[in-house]
């Protein structure tokens, strides 16, 4: 393959791949940074992720289409009802295996992931399905031809609302700064007097319903399929490990250099190698820093 | 001497199996998959059980094997042996460039890092023109010293070989000091170094025995099915099963990914070919029309994984050590 010649590196384009990545990146953040706060403050690495951001598809394909509501409009429903599950199954599985080795936590959110990902195959069917809205496919014009689109500048400016009130929340609140210090060190917090367990399971609420967000916000631009959460499972985990796993701030920055990295190598490379970039990415995040760009610890 | 007496007795039952089952392809394939699965899930043993490290990416040894036996077979036909020794090879490279990425790291990094390798394979492999891509590789015929390569016993003897062989290389690291070193890295990766033991040499040598033997699998797997694409053998799916396997039968142990492979490739056969639903059928229990038995027909058979998932949860909250890992612990 020979290298792409300077002339294809067009201002223009390069912008114009810029915005988009950055847009959808926003919505990466979203997943990412559910992932990294139930691995922060409760050092599990959550396999069904991408399960529930799947969830989260089908919940705003099905407020959309019985319902009829906006699928922005539908967070406010669809934002407490993934919490509450979430909780619950923190308090009801996972809460059992958090003192056990890595790899049965791993397992478990594996086979908890299977059970959601094939009951969704079973009740929707393996048709993927496409929400369409008005406004799905307009978008508007920005220094003369860089097409910006609307439904994921929605999701984008969604998205950076959820994150400022998340942030707030963690610095202000006392349940966010309990949080912040189970993340910390879980025993200290423990001797504190912080109910640890209620915390976990607050931070899995917390993650689940960051998924299933996320989820909604990429619905109408993506396939609603059952097992559409694989791909965003690993992407997940890259922007985690880029960010320093446990670290919000990471996941955001994390979440927006995956989604240009993305539309860059789509851009100047080809599609069907974008995943082989982001992995790659991730290896060599591995390799060279595996603490993360804003991780706390070595490598562990 | 126990041990040795029922693992010949074991032997001699498998190698007349075929016989007593005559002329039955269905059920000599089935028996071939149990095999295939017991010795995927035996072979990843030696790394995930016997070193602690749990590798999620298995399936790129797998497809390593069976991509390139099918691509020696189908540019330049060569014999079936070179296909493997040469998949063998390229496995092996796989293996040590992920040992040498993934091994400095521990725990979630670990089994994340497999897995971005596996993914990576998996992707190269669908997107490169030689290895026909989303097609996959089909194969018309094949030449193997003479015999009818359209029986299936040639290939449930390969597969039992291979187990055999699984086994005994598993039987003997366990005996030797290479064993005590892995099992000594698994309970205490700080205490073993402390020791002198070099950790990354070890945990290399059983990724790279582990990583050869499941090569092997693919290549006989290739062969037998003479069909391939990435979605069959380079599939995360394909890596958990791996590991599922030898979770259930018991991880660390000799047999438990023989047992496990016992018991759950025929669950997931009897799943996808519906057997319960026919028996219901059969006896009138349930009607075919009833939307219970359309659920049973249409549902049940795609929801084998589903059963995978239910069955994993319950046993990592009930059985953690598998079921052979749950009588050691009665004794």
């Amino acid at each position: 393959m020979a290298p792409p010649s300077l002339t294809r590196i067009h201002p223009m384009l390069f912008l114009q791949s810029l915005i988009s990545g950055l847009l959808t990146g926003g919505v990466y953040a979203l997943a990412g940074i559910g992932m990294s706060l139930v691995f922060g403050v409760m050092n599990v690495s959550n396999f069904a992720h991408g399960d529930l951001m799947m969830l989260g598809m089908y919940m705003a394909y099905f407020a959309f289409t019985l319902l009829q509501i906006d699928p922005y409009l539908s967070l406010v429903l669809i934002m407490p009802v993934a919490f509450v599950f979430g909780y619950l199954l923190e308090k009801i599985l996972i809460n059992r295996v958090i003192h056990h080795p890595h790899q049965n936590q791993i397992l478990l959110t594996i086979g908890l992931g299977l059970i959601m990902s094939n009951s969704a195959l079973l009740a929707f069917t393996s048709d993927p399905r496409i929400l369409t809205t008005t406004y799905s496919s307009s978008s508007f014009n920005i220094l003369q031809d860089i097409s910006v689109s609307i439904p994921l500048l929605l999701s984008f400016l969604i998205t950076c609302g959820i994150t400022a009130v998340l942030y707030l929340f963690l610095a202000r609140s006392r349940t966010g700064m309990a949080l912040r210090a189970t993340s910390q060190n879980r025993e200290a917090a423990q001797l504190m007097g912080i109910n640890v367990s209620r915390m976990s399971a607050i931070a899995f609420g917390i993650g689940t319903a960051l998924a299933a967000t996320a989820g909604a916000l990429i619905a109408p631009t993506y396939y609603i399929h059952p097992l559409a959460g694989h791909s965003f499972l690993l992407k997940s985990f890259t922007i985690c490990v880029l960010g320093g796993l446990g670290s919000v701030i990471g996941a955001t920055v994390g979440g927006l250099i995956i989604g240009v990295v993305e539309a860059m190598s789509s851009t100047y490379l080809s599609s069907d190698w974008k995943d082989v970039v982001v992995f790659a990415l991730f290896l060599a995040v591995l390799l060279f820093r595996p603490q993360g760009l804003f991780g706390k610890k070595g490598g562990q | 001497m126990k041990q040795t007496l029922i693992s010949a007795v074991l032997l001699i039952m498998a190698v007349v199996l075929p016989l007593l089952v005559g002329e039955n392809p269905y059920l000599i394939g089935i028996l071939i998959s149990v095999l295939m699965m017991a010795t995927l899930s035996s072979a990843w043993n030696i790394v995930g059980g016997y070193a602690g490290q749990y590798s999620f990416g298995h399936a790129a040894y797998f497809g390593a094997g069976a991509y390139t036996t099918m691509i020696m077979l189908s540019v330049f036909n060569t014999n079936p042996l070179i296909g493997m020794a040469a998949g063998i090879a390229v496995a092996c490279l796989i293996a040590l460039i992920t040992g040498s990425i993934v091994f400095r790291l521990r725990g979630h990094y670990f089994a994340l890092a497999s897995i971005a390798v596996a993914e990576i394979v998996r992707l190269t492999v669908l997107n490169l023109g030689f290895t026909g891509g989303a097609q996959g590789i089909l194969l018309t015929d094949v030449a193997f010293f003479g015999l009818d390569m359209n029986s299936k016993n040639p290939f449930y003897y390969g597969m039992l070989f291979s187990l055999a062989l699984t086994l005994a290389i598993t039987a003997y690291i366990h005996k030797s000091k290479t064993g005590y070193y892995l099992q000594a890295i698994r309970e205490d990766q700080d205490a073993a170094a402390s020791l002198g033991i070099n950790l990354s040499f070890y945990k290399n040598k059983a990724l790279m025995i582990s990583a050869a033997l499941t090569s092997v699998v693919g290549s006989i797997y290739a062969v037998y099915i003479r069909f391939i694409d990435t979605t069959a053998v380079l599939d995360l799916r394909m890596s958990i099963e791996i590991i599922l396997t030898a979770i259930i039968g018991g991880v660390g142990t000799l047999w438990g990914p023989v047992l496990g492979a016992v018991l759950l490739v025929p669950l997931a056969e009897a799943l996808r070919s519906n057997l319960l639903g026919s028996v219901m059928f059969k006896y009138g229990i349930v009607s075919e029309t009833s939307p219970v038995g359309i659920f049973l027909k249409d549902g049940l058979a795609h929801a084998h994984v589903l059963v995978y998932g239910i069955i994993t949860v319950l046993c990592i909250l009930y059985l953690p050590k598998g079921i052979l890992g749950f009588f050691r612990r009665g004794k």
